[in-house]
């Protein structure tokens, strides 16, 4: 007897539809799964057995053929347990094979008959929008983003009896949004000093400026860097469920109900392999750092510690804002919008160019020759940190701005960017620029005399330009650029931050 | 095999392993390089010549056995005509004259560029490979008014203070001089190559080590001796208690040549060598005309940059600043939380004080200049 029960397995982050086709005939007992499984997808053979057992159902003693359709998609992962458990029960009379018709079923199978819930449950929901769905209990929460008419499957028994309607579907307690579970981040106000570098963050948050901070030991630049996130706008709705997403393509949706409404951050250690930055796997193609930084922010700490071919990796999805992961079987497209700050010492020592700096030349010039030049050129804003001087740091809170009030004018110099196009000023090109930054006669002057002195490239001149808008934005004023925002922006964009870059 | 002049032999010597300036000169010492070049091939030198090595003098001997059955005496002079290098050694017309009668004389000295200046008066400016911005600028600007003098420079074309000094001769007036620690082939790091093709061009790059040798370590200080041996006088840019340039000092008293010392900052680690230098009995060079003093000159009126270049005076928020740069880089960040001023205010106060000459900004640092810099070249 022939049953299909409906389901979808994850290449990226996008779901594919599959149809679990099982047939039962007589014969020498015996269960093959075909359909290009992968080695854990083909372990559902005993996993379902098992279970099946373990929910006091009888596993037939019969012939059994499990076909995954389309046969050319690689399935992986246990995500079609639950599928294959049932299409088996209605293939031998256990269930009403009508009773399944139009649904679709995700899950593992424990070898108890549990549900256990299964990774990027959200893209794979969409896919299966459209007729009655059916998933694991712990993947309720993220699933009914898009599908508010979810059921929840505890194990197969309780599966099986709601299926036929013996018992009813359980309710998955509406558990309350937990997205404080992090506690509250890290405000801005906590950081004393550092002028400088509280106005890179500002400037970094509302024009999207990739940021680079260089500073001996103890500075601050990581301190400040955790600030950032609070204080870029929260995401819009498109954008939360383009998170919602990806964390849930790579199994880390802790946030249960609700869409993530902050922007995401991630510091991957120096130690990443390329792959972990960038997104892959040999057949899963599983999103990388980069992609669960999508829309948030990217902080590489010891920037210098990163192998450089992982750094020029990083150049493409920084253009494009997009990731393709192409492998010979698979190939995904991954979301990469991510705001990238990086922090790195001077030299390997730390304290460049301070005379404590133990390092010869030839160890700073190779420290600094380990950010390839693209690379640093794409970091508009790129500032030497100091540690704050001692007599700031116990003057108490008095003075320091606070997060919120910080990310005030951000929200307004993000407002004024949207009206432009674009959404940060980081976006802004060539005509574009020309268009929405006109310059003051002083400020044109300044720029074609620093271009003169070949301290500015054209390029150069540009992203300069782009960092003096946001400024003149977050000031909240209309108008051309001041030469007081260029000689601002200029400080921001110090070109010879690393020692070793220049003789 | 015969025919080749003996320096050909000499270079080949100079290039075995472990083989320095005294080594050599106890090679060349044991009778005619051509000869003494055959017992090396046949492993036949006495031991006694061998230098006391890691591994023992006969497995060393046997190492110089192997290593001049891979070299060819004839292509190596070969190579060497076609680089360009001129060879001399000692006893052999050509030979610096400043170095005949030296205790520890290089036995072969390789040279490209106009071996003659060497007969003029030498000038030796040295310091520490990472200087501050004051010790590049002294250097640069000690090199070229030296050079306007008719003096040349001698140097060793390293980082810093070196090639500050270089820089600041070439083209100046008389032609600078570099004494290097590696072959001549490769010369100096990278960085310097630009600087040294100039040199070699219209001054003098020399070397006691053979073409295709790279540095190390050790050859540095041995390279000093030679850069003391040139100059009448030495001059101490910059350097910490325990530089490289100390070992050129040492060479220099050694030698009787006098030694100069420009004091800075008594907390600036990079000063620490000279101002100790002072206070053991060095002289001290406030300027070219200390050099000129000592070497028994007086400044020649001519080539002296006599223009002062006013500096409009700062006022308000510059003023202020000014005051609270000392001699030493400071972050931006300082200068607000000193002040008490804004942010924007400061940038454009220090934006005032660059354009008038009176800071400098560089890699996120704030530095004083004591006089204005010379105006860009349009």
């Amino acid at each position: 007897m022939l049953a299909t029960v409906t389901s979808a397995v994850l290449i990226g982050i996008d779901g594919h539809r599959v149809g679990v086709e099982v047939h039962v005939s007589a014969g020498l007992p015996s269960f093959t799964l075909v359909g290009l499984p992968d080695a854990s997808c083909r372990e559902a053979r005993d996993r379902v057995r098992a279970a099946v057992l373990s929910s006091s159902f009888t596993f037939p003693p019969n012939r059994i053929t499990v076909n995954l359709a389309p046969t050319n998609l690689k399935k992986t992962g246990p995500v079609l347990d639950v599928a294959v458990a049932l299409a088996i029960l209605a293939a031998s009379d256990q269930l009403d094979p009508h009773l399944l018709q139009g649904a679709a079923f995700l899950g593992e199978l424990g070898l108890d008959g549990r549900v256990r819930p299964v990774r990027g449950a959200l893209p794979l929901a969409e896919v299966l929008n459209g007729g009655p769905l059916v998933v694991p209990t712990g993947n309720v929460g993220e699933v009914r983003l898009v599908a508010p008419e979810v059921r929840a499957a505890v194990t197969l028994r309780q599966l099986v009896d709601s299926i036929r309607g013996d018992s009813p579907w359980p309710d998955v307690d509406d558990q309350p949004a937990t997205e404080c579970c992090a506690g509250p981040p890290p405000d801005l106000a906590e950081v004393h000093g550092h002028p400088l570098g509280r106005l890179a963050m500002e400037v970094a948050a509302a024009g999207g400026h990739h940021t680079l901070m260089v500073g001996p030991p103890g500075a601050g630049k990581t301190m400040l860097a955790e600030r950032l996130p609070g204080l870029l706008p929260d995401l819009a709705e498109s954008e939360a469920l383009e998170v919602a997403r990806v964390h849930s393509a790579a199994g880390r949706s802790e946030r249960h109900g609700g869409l993530p409404r902050r922007p995401p951050y991630r510091s991957p250690h120096h130690t990443a392999s390329v792959v972990a930055l960038i997104g892959g796997g040999s057949n899963q193609l599983r999103p990388g750092e980069i992609s669960l930084a999508s829309s948030g922010v990217l902080f590489l700490d010891e920037l210098g510690e990163f192998p450089a071919s992982h750094l020029d990796a990083l150049r493409q999805p920084l253009e494009s804002g997009r990731v393709e992961v192409v492998r010979a079987a698979v190939s995904a497209s991954l979301p990469a919008r991510f705001l990238l700050v990086g922090a790195t010492n001077p030299c390997p020592c730390g304290w460049a160019p301070d005379v404590r700096c133990r390092c010869s030349p030839a160890q700073l010039a190779r420290y600094a020759r380990r950010m390839s030049g693209p690379l640093l050129d794409r970091f508009d804003l790129r500032l030497h940190l100091d540690p704050p001087d001692p007599s700031t740091l116990f003057a108490g809170p008095a003075g320091a701005e606070s997060t919120a009030s910080v990310r005030q004018r951000v929200l307004a110099a993000r407002l004024r960017a949207r009206h432009r196009g674009v959404s940060a000023n980081r976006s802004l090109r060539g005509s574009a620029l020309e268009q929405h930054a006109p310059l003051e006669p002083g400020a044109a002057d300044l720029l074609r005399d620093r271009v003169d002195r070949g301290l500015l490239s054209v390029r150069g001149t540009m992203r300069l330009r782009a960092v003096a808008l946001t400024l003149a934005d977050l000031e909240g004023r209309d108008g051309p650029v001041t030469v007081d925002d260029v000689l601002l922006a200029e400080c921001l964009r110090a070109h010879d931050v690393l020692p070793g870059t220049t003789a | 095999m015969s025919g080749l002049p003996h320096e050909a032999y000499l270079a080949c010597m100079a290039g075995l392993p472990q083989v320095g300036p005294s080594t050599l000169r106890q090679l060349a010492a044991l009778g005619p390089p051509d000869q003494t070049w055959s017992r090396l091939c046949a492993g036949q030198v006495p031991l006694g010549v061998v230098p006391r090595h890691a591994t023992g003098p006969e497995a060393l001997r046997q190492a110089w056995e192997r290593a001049a059955a891979q070299v060819d005496p004839s292509g190596h002079w070969s190579r060497l005509r076609e680089l360009g290098i001129g060879v001399t050694s000692l006893g052999c017309p050509g030979y610096p004259v400043s170095l005949v009668d030296d205790p520890e004389a290089p036995v072969v000295m390789f040279h490209q560029g106009d071996p003659s200046l060497l007969e003029g008066t030498c000038v030796a400016i040295v310091g520490t490979r990472r200087p501050t911005g004051y010790g590049r600028r002294i250097a640069h600007q000690l090199g070229s008014a030296l050079a306007a003098e008719g003096i040349s420079v001698v140097s060793g074309l390293a980082l810093g203070i070196d090639a500050a000094a270089h820089a600041g001769a070439v083209g100046a007036g008389a032609a600078p001089i570099a004494v290097v620690g590696a072959g001549l082939d490769a010369p100096c790091p990278q960085a310097n190559r630009p600087l040294a093709r100039r040199i070699a061009a219209t001054g003098l790059i020399c070397s006691e080590v053979p073409v295709g040798v790279r540095a190390a370590p050790w050859r540095f200080p041995v390279r000093n001796r030679i850069v003391a041996a040139f100059a009448r006088v030495v001059v101490v840019v910059e350097s910490a208690v325990t530089g490289g340039s100390m070992s050129t000092v040492e060479h220099a008293l050694q030698r009787s040549r006098t030694v100069l010392a420009v004091p800075g900052p008594i907390d600036a680690g990079t000063s620490a060598g000279t101002n100790r230098l002072i206070a053991d009995g060095a002289g001290l060079c406030t300027g070219v005309g200390d050099v000129l003093a000592s070497l028994g000159r007086s400044p020649s009126t001519a080539g002296v940059p006599s223009e002062v270049r006013r500096r409009s005076h700062p006022e308000g928020l510059a003023g202020v600043l000014l005051g609270l740069l000392g001699w030493r880089p400071e972050t931006p960040d300082y200068l607000v939380h000193a002040s008490g001023a804004g942010l924007r205010e400061v940038i454009v106060a220090l934006d005032w004080l660059t354009r008038h000459g009176w800071v400098t900004q560089q890699g996120g640092f704030v530095e004083r200049l004591p006089v204005a810099p010379a105006p860009m070249a349009p």
